[in-house]
């Protein structure tokens, strides 16, 4: 989430002596990060970046409290001017008369404070040109006084705010529940909604629905031009609800992405007081009800305890005692200290995301500055690789720069291939679409199964490739995905495979296997099946197979000092006679020690067959006798 | 007596270009009515005594001027008979290609392998236990629902949940703790998945986690080390910060960013802004110290040890590296053989 705050809003609460770009590297440094800065006019935009626990700085005056802790850790000023959340309380709103009233039914579970004035006499008319101003640097459509007032507040204070025109709320009732499913809203921009069930709205005396809470309020509901009475409306609800609505029903709002990350009750009063205050001041709003707060559950107070031993030690250097409750205080934290150990009570706005010590030492290691500490090596140890993954990544890569060297390239697919591609390929390999691993929420058909086989995304890829590319050999070494995994210490079974493809030639592509083998010095060669499928010509072999078989060097063969006799010979190869046949029985001689083919032409083979002995010189008769036995 | 005549020869032949002027030149020496035969012609009018010597210069004379030309003759007509262009391109040999990300793993398995991290492999399809209840992401929290991650159609198991493409390389961290006892030093490069498809984001993609639990394990350490990677694997013109970040499983947890290099981190190109990064950084990883309750469940006494972790994307990484600018990351996962083979 990002934010978009100007330099002079910032300035409403920040005395400093820093410039703007100052204030994007420092801050970008030890808190929220200004990822752009931009200048327009006499002030500056700030692009911020919120972290997801943080949303208590998603607004100018969170920005100006950072920036009033990190800054002076910079040797720059930097101070709070004032600070909202002391500043309005409910006491600083005068109520002359309690004309209006608002019945209300809440859910505390859906909505943990709920808060609501009624105002009457409203003006519509445009913002002052500072909110204009600010608002559109902002890039929020200034509409008209009472909408950029709620959103001003927004941004200043970090709460989303909702404001209703009072006199379309029927019976001046309003219930707050969960929706139930199939139900729908048209909220403000619009749009109809059909509500998936469980979301948090409101319904009216008339059980029209008139807010969907947290995201978008209804557009029955709406203020206009005519509005005369309006209900300021700023509430709690639970983050979870929030979030699932948003993300299930695709209606994403600034508020929402507020309201989904948890905002802090205890601000909620401010807000309002603040809200009532600026209507007053640009709507001629005045307050006539009584102020409505439903607070159930209110936040008690907590704290974390820890030790400077323990901060400094999780740091790694010595930072003063002083320092480090200073900088605590300027976040809002209470600190007791007591010899060694600090007590922190922590302020409510980061009741969510500070619970241990090692909370406390980010904040104080942020402040201070990464960038302070000096790095150094993490102490050497020597610690076992298994041997099962120092095999796995030597061999891989062996033979992986291998296939490059014979002119392959390597290709990385997805592990998941569509329905389609399996269906075409259920033949060849005997895939059966429901032995794969399915993807219960794909977003797209193309991603849906867990490979079994490399090879459809390997064809898929020649095919892709036609045209581009006289010759095309791929390769690619990846893991395919069985449904039971014997060992039970994961919910699959992956093994590694390697599946090369051509567009060549059968010859080629076997030609390239047992090149690989000799490589590999396996100590014995893989059964493989060439599949031949529209003249492409592919193959997948288990990297296991061939890990286990790997030799790093060959058993050595003395080099044979008596003479070697080659001879030739011709065959008529044929479907009773192969070349495997003639292997097989001319390796029945001891003498032999190699074979050559020396030329094919259509099914004439002239082998050149070498002999020789370890213990004498042959003679070519002894040689030719072998020969005749093949 | 007779050695300048040989001289003279000499600087002749040195002027000679061609083979008619060489004709040309023995036929000035050699032949009947040539400057040596005149010499031989002299003999009979000196002294007897001076006869033989000067009849054995003559000869010597004759010899060298012969050879010579000779020698000549095959150098001239070597030159003419065949010209050999050198800067013709050698035979040609197949050329292959690897995945650039095969390349930049391997450089940073080796970095890392430099300092005692050892290369380890997890599932990839795993339980929700290890992908996020042991890494601190109780149920409900919104890395788990399944707009951040790919759920498999597979039975729940009762103790691990539900069945996941792992969304991160950290699910490999408790069961490293549950491998071994600390120290632990781990590395973890694997296919990690999520579901996002657009040009900056493809549902396949890779991680690299780094693990090291210790006694006495600090920030400094976690810093030191991205630095010594950061200095190897990058050049040294690119520079780092940490920034503020938050991650469920660490704590502090920072954002390491290091400078952009398409635009030397200035942020501008030609006074444009830079598409690529954020005024003059990129995001490279997420780090920070291991939770407690991360530590905790992994069974390793939070009293005695404290440890770091941070997570990498080697495609970032890649990219990051100067003159590896991708605009589409698509392109890495889509076999383009335009692509591949450039590498």
């Amino acid at each position: 989430m990002n934010i978009k705050i100007t330099h002079q809003w910032l300035l409403d609460f920040l005395e400093t002596d820093a410039t703007p770009y100052e204030i994007q590297k420092y801050l970008s440094l030890s808190g929220p990060s200004i990822e752009r800065i931009e200048k327009i006019d006499n002030d500056y935009i700030y692009d911020i970046e919120i972290i997801s626990n943080r949303i208590d700085y998603a607004c100018v005056f969170g920005i100006a409290q950072e920036a009033s802790t990190i800054l002076p850790m910079y040797r720059k000023k930097a101070t709070l001017k004032l600070n909202p959340f002391e500043k309005y309380q409910f006491n600083k709103i005068k109520i002359n008369e309690e004309k209006y009233q608002l019945k209300i039914k809440i859910n505390d579970k859906l909505c943990s404070r709920f808060t609501a004035l009624i105002f009457d006499n409203i003006e519509i008319k445009p913002s002052p040109e500072f909110i204009k101003k600010r608002l559109t640097l902002a890039e929020i459509k200034s509409i008209n006084n009472v909408v950029d007032i709620s959103n001003y507040l927004m941004l200043t204070l970090g709460q989303p705010v909702h404001v209703f025109d009072y006199d379309k709320i029927k019976n001046q009732l309003m219930i707050l529940r969960e929706s139930k499913k199939g139900e729908t809203i048209t909220t403000l921009d619009g749009k109809t909604t059909v509500l998936p069930g469980g979301d948090i709205v409101i319904e009216d005396g008339e059980g029209r629905l008139i807010d969907l809470c947290g995201i978008m309020g209804g557009l029955n509901s709406a203020i206009s031009e005519n509005t005369n009475k309006a209900i300021l409306f700023v509430q709690s609800y639970n983050k979870e609800k929030i979030r699932r609505t948003t993300m299930l029903t695709g209606v994403r709002t600034v508020a929402a992405s507020y309201f989904e990350k948890g905002l802090d009750e205890e601000r909620v009063e401010s807000t309002l007081v603040y809200g009532a205050e600026l209507l007053k001041t640009f709507a001629n709003a005045q307050p006539k009800s009584k102020i409505i707060d439903f607070y159930k559950t209110h936040y008690q107070k907590k704290t974390v305890e820890t030790t400077f031993k323990k901060i400094n030690q999780l740091i790694g250097i010595d930072i003063p005692k002083e320092k480090t409750i200073r900088i605590l205080n300027n976040l809002g934290f209470q600190v007791k200290t007591n010899n060694n150990k600090l007590i922190i009570s922590v302020p409510s706005y980061r009741k969510y995301d500070i619970s241990i010590s090692e909370d406390i030492v980010e904040e104080i290691a942020r402040v201070y500055g990464y960038n302070k500490l000096a790095g150094r090596l993490s102490p050497p140890v020597y610690i076992k690789q298994p041997e099962e993954y120092e095999k796995l990544y030597q061999i891989t890569l062996k033979i992986k720069y291998f296939l490059k060297h014979l002119g392959l390239n390597e290709v990385i697919n997805y592990s998941m291939i569509s329905q389609k591609l399996i269906t075409e390929w259920a033949t060849e390999l005997n895939l059966k679409l429901e032995d794969h691993i399915k993807i219960k929420n794909p977003i797209s058909k193309e991603i849906e199964y867990m490979r079994l086989s490399l090879l459809p995304s390997l064809y898929k890829n020649l095919v892709d490739n036609t045209g581009k590319r006289e010759i095309l050999k791929f390769f690619e070494i990846a893991k395919v995905y069985f449904k039971n995994n014997p060992k039970k210490n994961s919910p699959a079974d992956e093994k590694y495979r390697l599946a090369i493809a051509t567009n060549t030639d059968f010859f080629d592509l076997k030609g390239i296997l047992e090149a690989l083998f000799k490589e590999l010095n396996l100590k014995q060669t893989p059964q493989y099946k060439i599949i031949n499928k529209n003249n492409f010509y592919l193959v997948e072999l288990d990297i296991d197979f061939l890990i286990k078989n790997y030799q790093n060097l060959p058993k050595y063969q003395p080099i044979n000092p008596y003479a070697v006799i080659k001879l030739d010979k011709t065959f008529e190869l044929s479907k009773n006679l192969t070349y495997q046949k003639i292997e097989k029985r001319a390796f029945q001689s001891k003498l032999l020690k190699k074979i050559e083919l020396v030329s094919l032409y259509k099914n004439k083979i002239t082998l050149r067959f070498y002999f020789s002995s370890l213990n004498k010189n042959l003679t070519e008769e002894e040689a030719k006798k072998e020969l005749d036995q093949i | 007596m007779l050695t300048n005549y040989l001289k003279d020869f000499e600087n002749k032949l040195k002027k000679v270009n061609n083979l008619n002027q060489l004709i040309t030149l023995k036929n000035e020496y050699l032949a009947k009515n040539g400057l040596i035969n005149q010499l031989i012609k002299k003999i009979k009018d000196l002294p007897i005594e001076k006869k033989k010597i000067f009849g054995i210069e003559i000869n010597q004379l004759k010899k060298t001027v012969g050879e010579k030309i000779n020698q000549k003759e095959i150098t001239l007509n070597k030159s003419n008979e065949s010209f050999i262009d050198l800067t013709l391109p050698g035979k040609s040999y197949p050329k292959g290609s690897l995945h650039p990300l095969t390349y930049t793993i391997e450089e940073i398995v080796s970095i890392f392998q430099k300092i005692g991290f050892i290369r380890v492999s997890y599932p990839e399809i795993d339980w929700e236990y290890f992908a996020f209840e042991s890494l601190n992401m109780p149920k409900g929290h919104p890395a788990r629902d399944d707009f951040e991650t790919f759920f498999i159609d597979l039975p729940e198991n009762k103790i691990y949940g539900k069945v996941v493409l792992t969304p991160h390389t950290s699910s490999g961290q408790n069961r490293e703790m549950r491998r071994i006892k600390p120290p632990i030093r781990m590395i973890n490069i694997s296919k990690t998945y999520r579901p996002n498809w657009d040009t900056t984001h493809t549902p396949m993609f890779h991680q690299f986690e780094g693990l090291c639990i210790d006694k006495n394990i600090n920030i400094t350490h976690l810093i030191g080390t991205i630095d010594f990677f950061v200095k190897n694997f990058f050049d040294k013109n690119r520079t780092i910060r940490l920034r503020p970040a938050h991650f469920q499983f660490t704590e502090p947890s920072f954002e390491i960013d290091v400078s952009c290099g398409i635009c030397q981190g200035k942020g501008k190109i030609n006074n444009k802004k830079c598409r690529t990064c954020k005024s003059g950084w990129l995001e490279l990883a997420g780090a920070g110290m291991i939770h407690p309750n991360v530590l905790k469940t992994g069974g390793v006494d939070v009293n005695t040890y404290s440890g770091w972790a941070f997570g990498f994307g080697p495609e970032r990484c890649m990219m990051m590296k100067e003159n590896l600018n991708l605009d589409d990351i698509r392109i890495l996962y889509n076999g383009e053989i335009r692509f591949l083979e450039q590498f």
